[in-house]
């Protein structure tokens, strides 16, 4: 009786999955609208291409883009709204725990702000109540989905009731369903009281409600209280057929109804109220999600009644439908069974023996199925939903999935097989994301490898030129002239600091006074000896006056000279550190080197990962094979003992009239 | 009969009831597989995620240095007087991006999205920039409008804006392009 809460909790479940998908879009949508300070547009251009990716559902590279931005000092002007979206992004991207905690941080964050009248600081995100009312609701229904029953209870208790049911009188019903059904599965959430009250607050209408009357009958049966559990779902029929439900719920409603008068006919079958069972499964339509089911309990509560044909009727009619299900197996044999209660025994044999072969045949199939059972062969009997090369998947990242092969239905259907499907889709693109980037590495490397090849070059070409330059003579030369300086300065050494000209007047006076020596000192001589001195007097007296300004033009001449070569030694000390190594490039390849370990070891990360997810994955499916296999294995040995009972009381029937024949 | 059929479906209760209880012990020990497994996947696609925003660091490190980079963002407020088909851009004279837009781009870019249409080196200096928006305008009708800036590029990083904007004063789409400081 386990069985329907798990199918009515699927059907539950894939309402929440587009439920939840506006949860993700809340998180964006609803601070941008209620927040006094969004500013209108992206006030910084990698937020506004963070939203671009998110709206597209691109959750992974707006999630990058995120971290881009934190990494390089965060996104300005936005406050906390950038950690909201990333949140919503982290639920679209399934890391639902780290979302959680990012939003149980900003929510407290904003409360604490908000109770503390002595804080004075602002807090970062200014949320209004019912936005907050439905964080919290949204973030205890994420917690729940996950199982995690005590923070799911511990969000749900932070909605503030009025302002939600103000705001939200669409979502308020689902909060109270929320918490009376973990006020149902944990006495610390709430006791018997708690759910009265909630169940009362629901109301007699609406999914909700008629959810939790089913979930509370199915309770009443866990408890052993039939009685009650018949009264509730009579209750529970008698409301819905009385509703008329809104366009977009219709089908949901008639899947909820007719599930709660499969389970009533059930109830009314196990106490032998076959009349009550076939009213009830009579009233079921022929095109509904349990009318297969309905059809088949039709036909045990027709040939509980005795009405035979009407049976064999109904199996027959569930004989020609095609999709395989594993809980039609008992079909083949049923049908034996109400032919040999019609006393046709022939016909009944006939059918026993072709349910028995048939029996065999499908466990010889399960056999090689399990046999060959390999992760290959599974994908290829499941059909995924893409778009272009990607797998489509729900709110919570899980694929969109249905079996090519409906063997695999009811074992793709469990929550359990969905989650495992999950995690190995996502490992894959995992896998072959980092592939990706492996390669795009190898490219950076070949790069860096030129641009080190092209420097070496450059490197080897101002080497030459530098030698060419013959810097150290320069320098040798720079030396000798400041010594030069420096001891004529000590000397005061007038002549070595005269100008060109001076050299040049004392070279003719020098050349004048040889040509005198070699003359005879006479009359003829003395008046040029004597204009000689004269000059020569001139000449050492300009040498001597100018000796100042000489001086301080041969020292500003020689500052220059160091400024110039300083510069120039200076260069080189670039261009030799340049070419002796590029801090740059050298810090870019070890980057590299270290982002290419971190790629490996994640690599090997996700391969054990994968290998773990497709053990869990491969053992689901051969449990349920081996659980199907024992089930036929069950019907076959029940095909054989009747045919054998059939044909044993045939031969006895033909001995009988045989002997009185003799 | 009747009882076979009590028999058979008390049996049917019976091994399902069984059949549960055994799949009950057994999810036990694979539930807490599944969310090991849950929590690793959940681990590594935060580590992935580092490692990703790592790989974009280096790679514009490496390809478009801050001395050199320059980024140009498209943006839509709000897009009811043009359908956006089409965008080009020419950078002194060259086309460096060009750009067709699906249904899913255009609804995030009304949404308040921004694209980052292109990423390049330019040195220092003045540089124009150009775009030409091809789109369906009022009326259905086709509608091209371009859209240029002269800009100084200094030695951080350059980014742009191409903005196109409804202008309600004559209902008709605007285009600019502007410099984010």
């Amino acid at each position: 009786m386990t069985r329907p809460v798990a199918l009515i909790a699927r059907v539950f479940h894939s309402g929440l999955a587009v439920r939840l998908a506006a949860a993700a879009a809340f998180m964006l949508g609803a601070p941008a609208l209620t927040a006094d300070d969004a500013p209108e547009r992206a006030g910084d251009p990698v937020y506004g291409w963070v939203l671009y990716n998110y709206y597209q559902g691109d959750a992974f590279d707006a999630l990058t883009l995120l971290d881009v931005a934190r990494e390089r000092g965060g996104i300005v002007g936005h406050g906390a709204y950038p950690e909201l979206v990333e949140g919503g992004l982290m639920l679209s991207y399934g890391m639902t725990r780290e979302a959680s905690d990012l939003f149980t941080r900003l929510l407290e964050e904003t409360n604490t702000a908000e109770n503390d009248e002595t804080d004075s600081k602002k807090p970062r995100v200014s949320l209004t109540p019912d936005v907050r009312s439905q964080a919290w609701f949204y973030l205890g229904k994420v917690f729940y989905l996950e199982g995690e029953q005590g923070p799911a209870f511990e969000s749900l208790q932070r909605v503030d009731a009025d302002v939600f049911e103000e705001s939200d009188s669409g979502l308020y019903p689902e909060w109270l369903y929320l918490r009376a059904r973990l006020a149902m599965k944990s006495d610390a959430f709430g006791d018997n009281a708690l759910v009265e009250s909630l169940r009362q607050q629901l109301g007699k209408s609406g999914l909700w409600a008629h959810y939790l009357g089913y979930n509370l009958a199915m309770g009443e049966i866990a408890a052993g209280d039939v009685t009650g559990a018949q009264q509730s779902l009579n209750t529970l029929i008698a409301d819905m057929e009385d509703e008329d439900p809104k366009e977009d719920l219709v089908a949901e409603h008639r899947a909820l109804l007719d599930k709660s008068r499969l389970s009533l006919a059930r109830l009314y079958l196990r106490d032998s109220r076959f009349d009550d069972a076939l009213a009830l499964l009579g009233a079921m339509p022929l095109d509904g999600v349990f009318s297969d089911r309905a059809l088949f309990d039709y036909a045990v509560a027709a040939a509980g009644q005795g009405r035979m044909q009407r049976a064999l009727d109904a199996l027959d009619a569930l004989s020609q439908r095609t999709l395989f299900l594993a809980w039609r197996e008992q079909v083949p044999y049923a049908r034996g069974y109400v032919l040999e209660q019609m006393n046709q025994p022939r016909r009944a044999l006939n059918a026993f023996t072709q349910a028995a072969e048939h029996y065999e045949n499908r466990g010889e199939e399960l056999i090689i199925a399990r046999r060959a059972l390999t992760e290959e062969n599974l994908m290829a009997r499941l059909s995924f939903l893409r778009d272009s090369d990607d797998i489509i998947t729900d709110a919570y990242g899980r694929p969109r999935v249905t079996p090519a092969d409906f063997g695999l239905s009811e074992v793709l259907a469990t929550e359990a097989f969905q989650q495992a499907l999950g995690e190995l889709n996502e490992l894959y693109r995992m896998q072959a994301l980092l592939a990706q980037r492996e390669e795009q590495l190898s490219t950076f490397e070949a790069m860096l490898e030129t641009r080190k090849i092209q420097r070496e070059r450059r490197s080897r070409e101002a080497r030459y030129e530098l030698e060419r330059q013959q810097a150290d003579d320069w320098v040798d030369a720079q030396n000798s002239f400041r010594t030069d300086i420096e001891s004529a300065l000590a000397r005061e050494d007038a002549e070595f600091f005269m100008t060109t000209e001076q050299e040049d007047l004392k070279a003719r006076l020098t050349k004048v006074a040889a040509t005198l020596a070699q003359l005879p000192v006479d009359q003829n001589t003395a008046r040029q000896r004597a204009s000689y001195e004269r000059m020569q007097a001139y000449f050492d007296w300009t040498v001597a006056n100018d000796y100042g300004v000489n001086r301080w033009e041969a020292q500003k001449q020689l500052r220059e000279l160091n400024r110039e070569m300083e510069q120039f030694r200076n260069q080189r000390a670039a261009i030799e550190a340049l070419i002796s190594g590029d801090a740059e490039h050298d810090e870019l390849a070890r980057r590299l080197i270290r982002k290419a370990t971190e790629l490996q070891e994640l690599k090997a990360q996700v391969q054990g990962a994968l290998q773990q997810a497709r053990g869990i994955l491969m053992s689901r499916l051969d449990e349920a094979l081996e659980q199907q296999s024992s089930e036929l294995r069950r019907y076959l040995v029940a095909s054989r003992h009747a045919q054998a009972r059939l044909a044993d009381h045939l031969f006895r029937e033909g001995q009988s009239a045989e002997a009185a024949n003799d | 009969m009747t009882d076979f059929f009590k028999t058979l479906l008390a049996g049917a209760c019976v091994a399902m009831m069984l059949f549960m209880s055994a799949a009950v012990h057994a999810e036990s020990g694979t539930a807490e597989d599944s969310q090991a497994v849950a929590e690793r996947v959940e681990d590594l696609k935060k580590k992935v995620i580092g490692l990703n925003r790592d790989l974009f660091i280096l790679e514009e490190d490496l390809l478009f240095p801050a001395s050199t980079q320059f980024a140009v963002f498209l943006s839509v407020d709000a897009g009811e007087f043009l359908k956006l088909d089409a965008v080009k851009l020419k950078v002194n004279g060259d086309i460096v991006a060009s750009h067709l837009y699906t249904d899913r781009q255009v609804s995030a870019l009304e949404r308040g999205g921004m694209q980052r249409l292109f990423i390049g080196n330019l040195k220092t200096g003045t540089h124009e920039v150009t775009a030409f928006v091809e789109g369906i305008g009022p009326d259905n009708r086709a509608y091209k409008q371009a859209a240029s800036l002269a800009f100084e590029k200094g030695t951080d990083t350059a980014a742009l804006e191409i903005r196109i904007q409804d202008r309600s004063s004559d209902y008709q789409p605007m285009v600019s392009i502007v410099e984010w400081e």
